[in-house]
């Protein structure tokens, strides 16, 4: 049994307006999904349907089995699905150890021992622990949005365009730090822009088109097909 | 010292006294603001009814000044609660503008319940007459004094509570980002009902320490809510330090207007710092930072 299944999801805002037709998707144990595609695909509206911000039309998310769909956030985040949106993913006038504690809000016992362990992970934060979130650069603003995320202990990341708008030498510092994550223990679930990159650091891809499964598979097997290099990576 | 500079002194001392007991008020309706984005006019009724409770307590009861004050504190913000529930939360989901506009219809209702119960007459705290203090040529009276100390022990409480509590730092983070806030947990409906107790409480703490200084009656609130309104713009609509700022400025300008000005034209200058304000630097003296 996968850890995260999405059956035949429907999501819209009316019936003639459906975002995403009847997506299938699933996350085991793990490992690291990657979801791309081109722009209104749907890729970020799966992402907000399993974090429980959009309710489904029709269909099914389960996590361990168990239906989570229509669940409000908070419940959902309670159960271990732990989602950072590609945007305003931080409470900027707060400093980054008050960001942390926001993050661990719905499960405050060993907040402490939790930020600490964060603070090992990510030492950049912790040598910036009293500066207010606003002032970070890009890259560490996405670093304490996953920080905040893992200090829930999730099961499962829902991370939503993590390297948007960041360099190439913030977005390569953050894809290692989401493998480091992994190894821990945490499975992630991904849409991204940079196809090519996600491609490298996952086990499996989905490709999204209009709401719909196009392809899925290997990422390195994605990777190699001449079609999809063509279409999705610029050649 | 010359006449002049002892009368702008004087001012000055009486502008930071009445400064400081507006920016209670003020942080009230700046942290409403800041977590349910509406002005909440409704404050200047609360204020009226905080001083009415403090005269209960005070004058009927016979109770001291301190838990007086405490009880105006408390009631007010329990009505801020109810109304909010009953009236205001209907109105939400219209968006703010028709919201602050409920505001203002709740607002006067609420006066004229105040009105219907206990009638249009002045009415005064029972205080000990006391001579004022005098440090050379300004003079300062021991209630004034009585006052500052409860509106700067409130705003410190507020500031720790913010500061150092889970509860405050989440009442921060909804102002913050409320779509964040949610996805990490934090339950919305409860801060509202938080924020709608603590700023209301603090109007009608407010109130009373204003109805101190002076007399109350069905319009207490009604009469300050342009000078509260004022330093929440002027400090920064939405910043509780701003509030503060910006209560101290309205403060010792409609003091210091009296060197030029007759005291009739006072609230002129809560409309003139409003209109300043949004020429010069819409967002305020601190921004619109919650904290």
């Amino acid at each position: 049994m996968s850890l995260l299944t999405v059956e035949n999801l429907v999501v819209g805002y009316s019936p003639a307006d459906e975002v995403l037709k009847g997506v299938d998707f699933c996350v085991d144990t793990g490992e690291i999904v990657g979801v791309i595609g081109p722009n209104g695909a749907g890729k970020s509206t799966l992402l907000k349907s399993i974090a429980g911000l959009l309710k489904p039309g029709r269909g099914s998310i389960r996590l361990n089995g168990e239906i989570i769909s229509g669940h409000p956030p908070r419940d959902i985040s309670r159960l271990g699905v732990a989602y950072v949106p590609q945007e305003q993913n931080i409470f900027p006038t707060m400093s980054v150890r008050e960001n942390l504690e926001m993050g661990g809000y719905i499960d405050p016992v060993g907040s402490g021992r939790k930020i600490d362990m964060v603070f090992e992970r990510f030492p950049i934060l912790a040598e910036r622990r009293r500066v207010a979130a606003r002032a970070l650069s890009g890259g560490e603003r996405q670093m304490l949005a996953m920080a905040m995320a893992l200090m829930v202990e999730p099961k499962i990341l829902l991370l939503d365009e993590p390297s948007a708008g960041l360099s190439p030498m913030a977005a390569e510092i953050l894809f290692e730090n989401i493998v480091t994550v992994n190894h821990a223990g945490v499975s992630i679930a991904m849409v991204e822009q940079n196809a090519r990159e996600a491609l490298t650091i996952a086990h499996r891809a989905y490709i999204l088109v209009d709401g719909r499964n196009h392809r899925d598979g290997p990422a390195a097997t994605l990777a190699g097909d001449p079609d999809i290099r063509h279409v999705f990576l610029g050649g | 010292m010359p006449p002049l500079l002892a009368e702008i002194a004087q001012l000055v001392v009486n502008g930071v006294m009445a400064g400081t007991i507006l920016a209670v008020p003020a942080i009230g309706l700046t942290a409403i603001y800041a977590v349910l984005r509406f002005p909440n006019f409704a404050l200047a009724s609360h204020a009226t009814i905080g001083a009415f409770a403090g005269y209960i307590a005070n004058v009927k009861l016979g109770l001291p000044i301190l838990p007086s004050v405490g009880l105006a504190f408390l009631v007010a913000g329990a009505v801020g609660v109810a109304t909010d529930e009953v009236v205001l939360k209907q109105f939400r989901p219209a968006g703010f503008i028709t919201t602050a506009i409920a505001s203002i219809a709740l607002t006067i209702a609420l006066e004229n319940i105040v009105r219907f119960a206990f009638g249009n007459e002045l009415r005064g705290y029972a205080l000990p007459i006391e001579r004022d203090w005098r440090f050379g040529s300004i003079r300062v009276g021991p209630q004034q004094v009585q006052n500052l100390a409860v509106a700067a022990a409130a705003m410190v409480m507020l500031f720790s509570f913010l500061a150092f509590t889970r509860t405050g730092k989440a009442m921060r983070a909804v102002a913050d980002n409320p779509m964040l806030a949610s996805i990490k947990g934090i339950n919305a409906d409860m801060i509202s009902r938080l924020v709608n107790f603590v700023g209301m409480g603090l109007a009608g703490l407010g109130g009373m320490l204003i109805g101190l200084d002076t007399t109350i009656d069905p319009l207490t609130g009604f009469r300050s809510i342009l000078s509260v309104f004022a330093a929440a713009v002027v400090g920064g609509l939405g910043s509780i330090p701003g509030a503060v700022v910006g209560a101290l400025t309205v403060g010792v300008g409609e003091e210091l207007c009296l060197l030029f000005l007759s005291p009739d034209y006072r609230s002129a200058v809560g409309f003139v710092a409003i209109l300043l304000v949004l020429t010069l630097r819409p967002r305020g003296i601190l921004g619109q930072r919650a904290y």
